[in-house]
């Protein structure tokens, strides 16, 4: 159980990195597209008018395919930022019956937020909605990824949570998911969860 | 008075949940559900998955990911060792000399990586060794990488900068231009900062002794022609039309492989530690921004931040002092939260107030960046402080006093732009 588990949170954070490359891949594309037609007009006078149809579409769903199904494996890495500072004057038993409460209601709001995501996937599929641009996707595709994504999340909360009441510790403990650090954080911690101040 | 009572009530529910020590995202999450189930009937969950769909499947924040994955393969490369040795020989003859390689460094390091954590970190593990060794203060030393370090912010490609245009909806090439000249400006105020200082206490300064020739200089000066050629690629790309930032972001990624591949520092650990590293911050900030996507769309639901706009324009504050207020409010709130997450709260509540007292949106994305740079480097929770911390091992109010000094002079540059808003505008404007 614990190893299809961690197979799940890995796969779905690869998931998501693949989705990143796509979007860089497709980008750098439509840029070397963008510069043949440059040159092209500069010689012949006319553009070709070369894209890659509905890309700006495509790189979104890209990305919220990788923003979501990133959630769980970033969750488990301690990735995602959080306020210990008071915390850590309080002792031991405290912090954890607030680990609890953390867990509780983020595991909560997650299965409440899986659930509508759901209902949303549901009705594109049942009444078809298609995307805008020029190649019209059937919605509920490029969503469901963002309901696959929070599924796992909700999975791995309940999973950290089942962990904590036993009495042990979250998977995220120490990992950096501290906004203060303790002075002998590595230097690579800080700088990655710095990377967005 | 009701709809301060209202706003104080939801202020102290995502204060408690923040300092519970509830993820940032899932905070500002129940604060929006929290505001629409008490003073509202709209349908919560619904509007909950159509906005958080509507706030992810973004052209404009594509760039997001690329940039943060740019930051992660330079961090991991030779670049800075490069920069600090490509830069060197020609700080010797300024009163200051190799202090000045902490804030160039900084500057075009910051450039390239857009994180002021990743710059303190990369420039002060090579730069802190080398001016220790010759002596310099070493006040100075964590001073000026402090300081400069936060630059990363301000000057493009900055991340947070990315983060404020998606969420106001302002377009992201006037705003990385927009931060151009203020970025040029406070590099000239901490550089003048620091030759004022050096000819005053030249005493404290050590002699320099290794002189260089010119033709050693320009020997030593090839090692930057890397960094030199990715900022032209980036930027040109973006300042010429070529190519928007989201194009740009992928051009860098592609140059940064380039150069570490060229360097000898791409692998297949660094590729993929890179990548997974990006996957799971630009995760983070995706996360976050959706969150803060629907307590938006929460907040007009419940109407507080037209409430709050109005009660505001009715006190009849002044421009300067409503950016007084303002700045106090983003210091303290700076000492608490991160970057990105303070300029995230913002565009929930504060964006229709500054509308309201007719400030330009673009200007206020430079303004508030500049502000969240100064709480980088506020105690207790300042990032660059803990880098720089867990660098040197000196304790947080040491590196805080260090830094003072730059503190204050980001503060004169605040003013500047206050009082000739054009530093900011002007480029923008006019390309």
């Amino acid at each position: 159980m614990r190893g299809v588990l961690n197979w799940l949170y890995k796969a779905s954070g690869w998931a998501a990195a693949f989705f990143i490359l796509l979007i860089c891949v497709v980008v750098i594309v439509q840029v070397v597209l963008n510069l043949i037609d440059k040159v092209y007009g500069a010689l012949f006078g006319t553009a070709i008018g070369l894209t890659i149809p509905s890309y700006a579409d495509f790189t979104g769903f890209f990305l919220a395919a990788a923003s979501f199904l990133a959630l769980a494996y970033t969750l488990r890495e301690g990735g995602h930022i959080r306020v210990s500072l008071l915390l850590q004057l309080f002792p031991k038993k405290i912090q954890h019956i607030a680990e609890i409460w953390c867990l509780g209601l983020a595991g909560c709001m997650s299965l409440y937020f899986t659930y509508y995501t759901g209902r949303l996937v549901l009705e594109s599929w049942t009444y078809n909605d298609l995307s805008a641009g020029m190649i019209a996707v059937p919605i509920w595709i490029p969503q469901s990824s963002i309901l696959l994504g929070l599924g796992i999340l909700s999975i791995a909360f309940m999973d950290e949570l089942i962990c904590v009441l036993k009495g042990g510790t979250a998977s995220y403990d120490g990992k950096g998911e501290n906004l203060l650090s303790k002075a002998d954080a590595e230097n690579s911690t800080i700088a990655n969860q710095g990377e967005m101040s | 008075m009701n709809e301060i009572a209202l706003t104080a009530l939801l202020l102290l529910v995502l204060f408690f949940l923040l300092g519970s020590g509830v993820w940032v995202a899932f905070s500002l999450l129940a604060v929006g559900m929290f505001g629409m189930f008490v003073f509202t009937d709209a349908p919560v969950g619904d509007v909950l998955a159509t906005t958080a769909w509507g706030a992810s499947n973004s052209w404009a924040l594509a760039a997001l990911p690329l940039f943060i994955w740019m930051g992660e393969i330079l961090f991991r490369s030779r670049l800075s060792e490069d920069m600090f040795t490509g830069l060197s020989p020609w700080m010797n003859r300024l009163p200051g000399r190799l202090l000045h390689v902490n804030i160039i460094g900084c500057g075009i390091f910051a450039a390239v990586s857009g994180s002021s954590a990743a710059t303190a970190a990369t420039i002060g593990k090579l730069s802190i060794p080398e001016l220790s060794k010759r002596n310099y203060p070493e006040k100075m030393i964590m001073g000026t990488l402090a300081g400069s370090a936060t630059l990363g912010l301000l000057i493009p490609p900055s991340i947070i900068l990315i983060v404020y245009g998606v969420a106001t909806e302002q377009s992201i090439a006037r705003l990385f231009m927009a931060g151009v000249v203020p970025g040029l400006l406070l590099v000239s105020l901490f550089v003048g900062y620091v030759i004022v200082w050096s000819m005053v206490n030249s005493e404290k300064l050590p002699a320099e002794t290794t002189t260089y020739s010119l033709r050693e200089k320009l020997h030593a000066s090839r090692r930057l022609i890397p960094v030199v050629l990715l900022i032209v690629g980036v930027m040109g790309s973006i300042y010429s039309g070529i190519a928007s930032p989201t194009d740009a972001a992928a051009v860098g990624v592609f140059l940064a492989l380039l150069l570490s591949w060229y360097t000898g520092s791409l692998n297949k650990e660094t590729f993929w530690d890179g990548l997974m590293g990006a996957t799971k911050t630009s995760c983070m900030i995706a996360f976050i921004l959706a969150g803060a996507a629907f307590l938006t769309v929460a907040m007009g639901f419940t109407g507080i931040p037209k409430l709050l706009a109005t009660w505001i324009g009715s006190m009849d504050l002044s421009i300067y002092e409503l950016l007084l207020a303002l700045t106090i409010f983003f210091v303290i709130l700076g000492c608490f939260l991160d970057g990105i997450s303070v300029v995230v709260l913002t565009t929930s509540v504060i964006m229709p107030m500054v509308e309201q007292a007719g400030i330009d949106p673009l200007w206020f994305g430079i303004y508030i960046v500049v502000v969240v740079e100064m709480s980088q480097i506020t105690p207790p929770v300042g990032f660059n402080l803990f880098v720089l911390q867990s660098l040197t091992g000196r304790n947080i109010l040491n590196v805080a006093v260090a830094a003072l000094p730059f503190f204050l002079l980001m503060f004169v540059a605040l003013g500047a732009i206050i009082i000739v808003p054009e530093i900011v505008t002007f480029l923008p404007n006019n390309m």
